[in-house]
């Protein structure tokens, strides 16, 4: 950089240096950060517990088609829900797709191998630590400096913490969107659908207190099911 | 509590009455003052609208007349322009044309000098009577009793024979002269077409002239009519720049809609360049790259146009010297060139693009790759990309043209829509100033009906004071 401005300084013909100037400012230009405001950030929590783990070959679908639908400078990662999901560690795949193109299919396409190779080699966990997941999302996004935050969790909304860690603090999700995905029914939930409806309007609250949007889909089907 | 009693005083008829009396009395009491009032009130409003419409209506007529005068300096320069053109014209047919007149004139004296010599050649030359003719005569009356008679008879058969001989002598000449005649009169055909061409040739061209001349006449004449600005050429030109400008905006729009197909063409090819995830004002950069080089094209085109003086949005370009002119001229040119040839480089980039995300989108469905499978030969859209790409940057140079004309027609014509504008507000101005004042009127009639009965009461003594005047006066008079 010092060597370029030492060119544009050093050149004699002020037409030439004003042109140098031009090119200067341009890649300059071209070289800045990308405008977060537009971009958008999602942060997907996969379950890994139990028999849940069957479910994540649809989960790889998702994956694959929030990939297709996103654009330059959006950032995307995706993490399992493990017995103490509050760590780097848990992050399978992430992504900040770059501005051209021809890069940001190539970061997809390894992105999508990433998590094909962790679908097909990953071993259930004992516990769901869904609220450290979602505080990890959040740090992850508010990192990101992302326009629109997107936390999903691909889960059956049933947390099961390992002993020791405390989870009951209040989350932060103002300008956060939730959406729980695929929330399945458990058998206790057959024997008694209170449960399972005591289990969305628990996360909800929480969500909602901590002044996110809360949204449930189960039918991935639908065409704006996983319109951000 | 005071609205309360209010209320409950006049509820009560003999308060209300009381009441109803004392304001009608204050009211006719103020009689005069109340109608000064509301009539200055209504009065000034009146003026005050009346005002503000003949200011409107001066600023009109202001408009009007800047107006007309830019109508008919925009026509003056036009029809300058058509004269100009004209003039050229009829200067470089008459060199071109009319400049080989001496020499037409010379072919055509030397083919009539030609015919008439061949005319002299093929003239019949009578033949002349023999001189022996009277002698003849003179032995022919000798008597047939004379002796001599029959020496004459044998004579006059040697003469009759000799004139055999000479008679086939003279008529097989006469027919070998006729012969030769006939041939030179043959040969003279040729000449007698070339002069016929030539003289078809000059009725022609003079034919063109006097066409021309009229188109001049023409434009003179609309031209002088622009010059002394009459109504008739002001109507012209006002409705000419009307149709131009309808005529211009839809091309502009077409134009518009070829530059929004070459935006895409380009928008996205360009974020491989230049990369889309940075926003300026909210746009894309990889957009206003491709905006910025469809907008470098139109300025070419129009810098191109402008050296070639058929547009005159920059006079300064039209007016330089021509050896600059000629190089402004070059410049554009190739830079169009390598616009075009970028766009066209982009729009195969573009396919190339597509079929990568085509592709991707394909493996992530876990479907095999789209390539090959739609039953299209991929080479025709990228050919057709290219192509697009090459031409629509020089389709948009066009634009240059209507967009003149949409300037110099908008002016006419925003200056017309204002003085509709203003002329409105003229109206309405004096419509409202003139309900204004009728209104007072109303008002003050209102305002007397409130008085009705005291009115009433003083009408009654006023006529009888004029009664008693009247009988005063008649007395008056008795006595």
């Amino acid at each position: 950089m010092r060597q370029l401005i030492g060119a544009i300084v050093s050149a004699k013909p002020w037409g030439f240096r004003a042109c140098l100037l031009t090119v200067f400012l341009l890649a300059g230009c071209s070289e800045s950060s990308p405008d977060a405001r537009y971009a958008k950030g999602i942060y997907l929590l996969l379950d890994t517990s139990g028999t849940y783990t069957q479910e994540l070959a649809k989960a790889q679908q998702v994956i694959n088609y929030l990939l297709a639908t996103l654009e330059a400078g959006d950032a995307f990662a995706v993490a399992r829900i493990d017995s103490g999901s509050f760590s780097e560690k848990d992050i399978i795949a992430k992504v900040v797709l770059d501005g051209r193109p021809s890069t940001a299919n190539k970061q997809k396409r390894d992105f999508a191998r990433q998590i094909d190779t962790f679908v097909k080699q990953v071993k259930s966990s004992a516990y769901t630590d869904i609220s450290g997941g979602i505080l990890q999302g959040v740090e992850y996004l508010n990192e990101a400096k992302v326009g629109r935050k997107t936390i999903m969790i691909y889960s059956d909304l049933k947390e099961d913490l390992p002993t020791g860690y405390v989870r009951d603090f209040d989350l932060t999700l103002d300008g956060f969107t939730v959406k729980a995905l695929n929330v399945t029914k458990l058998r206790a939930d057959n024997q008694n659908p209170q449960a399972y409806l005591n289990r969305l309007s628990q996360w909800s609250e929480k969500v909602v207190s901590g002044g996110g949007n809360w949204q449930v889909i189960n039918d991935l089907d639908k065409p704006e099911a996983l319109t951000l | 509590m005071t609205t309360v009693n209010l209320q409950a005083a006049l509820g009560s008829w003999p308060t209300f009455l009381i009441l109803l009396l004392g304001a009608t009395l204050a009211l006719y009491l103020a009689r005069q003052p109340a109608h000064q009032t509301i009539h200055a009130v209504f009065f000034a409003l009146y003026r005050m609208l009346r005002t503000c419409a003949c200011t409107v209506n001066k600023t009109r007529e202001r408009l009007a007349n800047r107006n007309r005068d830019v109508l008919l300096e925009q026509g003056r320069q036009h029809a300058e322009r058509d004269l100009d053109k004209a003039f050229f014209e009829i200067n470089k047919f008459v060199q071109k044309d009319l400049g080989g007149y001496p020499q037409l004139q010379r072919d055509i004296q030397e083919t009539v000098n030609r015919i008439r010599d061949d005319y002299d050649n093929s003239r019949e030359v009578p033949t002349a009577a023999p001189d022996w003719l009277d002698a003849v005569n003179a032995i022919a009356t000798i008597k047939q009793t004379d002796p001599a008679a029959a020496t004459n008879g044998r004579i006059l058969e040697q003469i009759h024979h000799s004139a055999e001989v000479q008679h086939k002598e003279n008529l097989a000449a006469y027919r070998k002269s006729t012969a030769n005649r006939h041939r030179i009169l043959k040969a003279m055909t040729p000449y007698w077409r070339k002069l016929a061409y030539s003289v078809d040739e000059v009725g022609n061209r003079l034919k063109e002239i006097t066409t021309r001349a009229q188109s001049i006449d023409q434009q003179m004449l609309k031209f002088n009519e622009i010059v002394a600005g009459s109504h008739q050429a002001e109507r012209a030109l006002k409705a000419s720049s009307i149709t131009q400008f309808v005529i211009a905006a839809l091309v502009i729009a077409v134009a518009a809609g070829g530059a929004f197909f070459n935006f895409h063409l380009i928008a996205l090819p360009m974020s491989e360049m230049v990369g889309s995830a940075q926003r300026i004002g909210g746009v894309k950069v990889a957009d206003l790259a491709a905006l910025v080089i469809i907008c470098l094209e139109t300025t070419a085109g129009i810098f191109l146009l402008e050296s070639l003086r058929i547009t005159q949005l920059f006079p300064l370009i039209g007016s330089m010297d021509d050896r600059v002119r000629r190089a402004i001229m070059i410049c554009a040119s190739c830079l169009l060139l390598i616009l075009a040839s970028t766009e066209s480089a982009l729009a195969f980039m573009r396919d190339q693009i597509a079929l990568d995300l085509a592709n991707l989108r394909a493996s992530l469905a876990g479907v095999d790759s789209a390539e090959g499978d739609s039953g299209i030969n991929s080479w025709i859209p990228l050919a057709a990309n290219m192509v697009l790409g090459f031409i629509l940057p020089l389709a948009l140079t066009m634009v240059a043209i209507p967009l003149e004309y949409l300037l110099q027609t908008a002016r006419t014509l925003l200056g017309s829509l204002a003085e509709i504008l203003l002329a409105a507000t003229v109206s309405i101005l004096r419509l409202t100033a003139s309900g204004i004042k009728h209104t007072g009127v109303v008002v003050i009639g209102l305002y007397d009906l409130l008085i009705a009965a005291p009115l009433w009461v003083e009408n009654l003594i006023r006529q009888k004071q004029r009664k008693a005047e009247n009988q005063y006066a008649a007395q008056t008079e008795e006595f």
